[in-house]
């Protein structure tokens, strides 16, 4: 079974991001669950969500989970150390910061050692889609990183999943989606 | 006319989405809520369903539960077809308007996201506040994951419409574990979900203004009694009706459900019986038992009320001790699972090893490791022929080991 | 009453009643942790507000609405001799930048704007839009 982390804050959309990941890969034929753990009921508080993808139904409704994936689409959030709780030397980091790998291991000495990968999703997301939801740019790199399913499926996917919105916000997000895949490092 | 909404043939839904998806296609016509965490999205899609035309209903907001299941009543009294939600405080606030509506025989169909009662205030799952409403009278339906929130809900209609039942029915999740866990959800098309469920006919609707009639009528020792022994008898006998919409639902969907479900019993020495999005996880846990050649099964109520006594102790005939796990602080008892178990298992001669745990409070996590934990002590008592371990335990709980004897 | 560090604790030694103090220290006003004013979700801004001395009314609608208490007031006494909270600034600490602020202050040019986090609040002043701007 594929686990997948995600640390956010309440507001940034982790939870529509968890659940549009499960939704690109159910149609792929997986099955999938996607939820949340919320902290206190404030908007801007750390909060984490979850995707578990595999081939046969997920019985398993505990919250507990060994990630291969831990997305931080927060890039304040990437200094708290709890980002490496119940991982192992195989999981996968992708974060959000502005800095380059080097300069932030250095500054989250918890990332030492670690398989990480940055991308400036906040930048992304304000530039293309006019505002700081790092969601979607996230999913574009993490489909980068994992090579889960070929990035042409995955746009044909998640534009469909998207196009209960706009044009102009489909579009932006799809441009961030790009750019992120192209600028995760 | 409701415009039809397309649904793929799988859906990525959680259990709110997909329980009010359920609501749409019954074409309830009054929804009357108070919006609480974690159900408000099932009002809440209710009410952009209709706003955007796929429900030919009335959405009616109301300033409190009490409120929201009185206006309830009075709609299914006037003779349509009603559904609500609600979680926690909600539901207790509702609990005096709980039993008129079954005293009043309504089919009201209400989807529960179970969650904690305060104090302290809570917003996670447990089963506190179905166990408040097991004595009101109401079919009590248990949901799994997101696909049963969606078929219990549909089913729901089916049995609670039933001329001989006529009694309200709840559907139940589990708060944020099934109600906001998405997972790959197979909808009916809106014409078949809604030709399953089939019109809804009145009885006695306050409507008919040529027909005035009064509902819930002052009794007394007079006829009081006779009433809720009509009443008890409908919902004793209602599991013919259920049996038969399983059936139905099963013709229809390959979806089989059962009133007691069971897993890997038949050749089991020990089973666990356990409720809600946890019994799936116990099946994660039965599984490692059996690969360390423990004989375990599962058991679980569908229908916590009628319950299942007979089908229940008929499924654990040659098993030789079981665990109860109960998602509600019992507060002075044993809990619920327990006591009807127990009590169905010596009404049939039964003595199987009893014993109860206490899980998963206020969305505690609950994982396999830890139901292996209890499947391990059920089976120390299997193997000595008598109870070795505490009489009630509690898992994942914080602190020194606390049991009760 | 128990400190913050004995609270979340196991059920042998937990406070009855989950009763949580507000103060570590009543006396001196010491916020205890549970205290939600500690709850800083700062980080999170990418947008601040910046307010405008000269045009606040000292309605106070901004102190209300905030989500996170970050108005700063002094206590002063108005033209009719009553107490009035003034509002002073605002606590960049505990701001999250919601704009729930801006958006419910009256004033006709309004008394708070959001400005990138990189402006100097200076310079956002110096932006503020004038009445000419507004009538175009
Ligand atoms: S932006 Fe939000 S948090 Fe910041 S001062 Fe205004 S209302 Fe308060
Ligand atoms: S809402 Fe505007 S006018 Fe009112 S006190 Fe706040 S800043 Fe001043």
């Amino acid at each position: 079974m594929l686990q997948i982390r995600w640390h956010s804050r309440a507001g940034q959309g982790a939870v529509t991001g968890a659940k549009a990941l499960a939704d690109v890969m159910a149609r792929t034929g997986k099955y999938v669950q996607a939820y949340s753990v919320y902290g206190a009921e404030k908007r801007g508080a750390p909060m984490s969500a979850y995707d578990k993808i595999d081939d046969k139904p997920i019985l398993d409704h505990s919250k507990w989970m060994i990630p291969n994936y831990v997305l931080v689409i927060d890039p304040s959030l990437v200094f708290q150390e709890e980002i490496v709780d119940n991982t192992t030397d195989d999981t996968v980091f992708i974060v959000t910061s502005h800095m380059d790998k080097e300069d932030l291991i250095s500054m989250a000495k918890h990332l030492e050692g670690r398989k990480v990968f940055v991308v400036d999703a906040i930048k992304i997301s304000q530039e293309e889609i006019g505002r700081a939801i790092p969601n979607t740019p996230m999913l574009g790199a993490f489909m980068k990183v994992s090579e889960i399913i070929p990035f042409e499926d995955f746009l044909v996917s998640i534009e469909d999943i998207l196009s209960k919105f706009p044009r102009k916000i489909i579009d932006g997000n799809l441009r961030a989606i790009k750019r992120a895949y192209e600028e995760v490092k | 006319m409701a415009t039809k909404y397309e649904l793929k043939s799988k859906e990525i839904w959680d259990g709110n989405t997909a329980a009010s998806h359920a609501l749409r296609q019954a074409q309830v016509d009054v929804v009357a809520a108070y919006p609480i965490t974690p159900s408000t999205p099932i009002v809440q899609n209710y009410a952009s369903f209709l706003a955007d035309g796929y429900v030919d209903g009335e959405f009616v907001m109301v300033e409190s539960e009490h409120s929201a299941m009185s206006a309830c009543v009075g709609a299914a009294a006037a003779g349509g077809r009603v559904a609500t939600a609600t979680s926690s405080q909600g539901y207790a606030l509702m609990a005096e308007v709980l039993y008129q509506a079954s005293g009043m025989r309504l089919p009201i169909v209400m989807t529960v996201v179970n969650r904690a009662l305060a104090s302290p205030l809570n917003i996670h799952g447990d089963h506190g506040d179905m166990y408040l409403g097991r004595d009101a009278g109401w079919i009590h339906l248990i949901a799994n994951n997101p696909q049963e929130a969606y078929d219990m809900t549909l089913c729901a209609f089916k049995v609670a419409e039933d001329k001989s039942v006529r009694l309200p029915v709840t559907t139940n999740q589990d708060g944020f574990l099934v109600s906001h866990t998405a997972q790959v959800v197979e909808p009916l098309d809106d014409d078949t979900a809604y030709k399953f469920i089939g019109d809804y006919t009145p009885l006695n609707p306050m409507l008919d203004t040529s027909n005035p009639a009064t509902y819930g009528a002052q009794t007394e020792e007079e006829w009081h009694f006779e009433f809720k022994a009509s009443q008890h008898k409908a919902l004793m006998e209602s599991p013919a009706v259920i049996d038969e919409v399983f059936a139905e639902f099963e013709k229809l969907t390959g979806r089989k459900y059962n009133r007691v479900e069971s897993y890997k019993l038949e050749d089991a020495d020990i089973a666990l019986v356990v409720m809600g999005s946890a019994y799936e996880t116990a099946m994660v846990a039965v599984d490692r038992a059996r690969e360390q050649g423990i004989k375990v099964g599962l058991v679980m109520p569908r229908s916590f009320r009628p319950f299942p006594y007979n089908e229940m102790a008929e499924k654990l005939k040659n098993i030789k001790a079981v665990a109860a796990l109960d998602r509600s602080c019992p507060m002075g008892a044993m809990g619920a699972l327990y006591n009807e178990v127990s009590g169905a298992l010596s009404a049939n001669g039964q003595a199987a090893i009893m014993t109860n745990y206490i899980y998963g409070l206020g969305g505690r996590d609950t994982t396999a490791e830890h139901i292996l934990e209890v499947i391990k002590e059920t089976n120390e008592n299997a193997k000595a022929g008598k109870r070795v371990t505490d009489l009630q335990g509690f898992i994942n709980l914080r602190g020194p080991k606390l049991s009760f004897n | 009453m128990a400190t913050p560090k004995e609270m979340m604790t196991t059920w042998d030694s937990i406070q009855f009643g989950a009763v949580l103090p507000s103060f570590e220290d009543p006396k001196n006003k010491v916020r205890s942790k549970f205290n939600s004013f500690n709850y800083k979700v700062a980080d999170w801004r990418v947008e601040k507000p910046v307010f405008n001395r000269n045009l606040c009314i000292d309605c106070d609608f901004c102190w209300v609405f905030c989500p996170d208490s970050c108005f700063e007031v002094e206590e002063v006494v108005n033209k009719r001799g009553k107490k009035q909270a003034k509002i002073v600034g605002i606590n960049y600490d505990l701001c999250k930048g919601c704009g729930v602020c801006v958006e419910v202050c009256p004033t006709p040019i309004k008394s708070l704007l959001m400005f990138s986090e990189f402006v100097d609040n200076d310079d956002a002043l110096k932006q503020w839009p004038k009445k000419e701007d507004k009538k175009d």
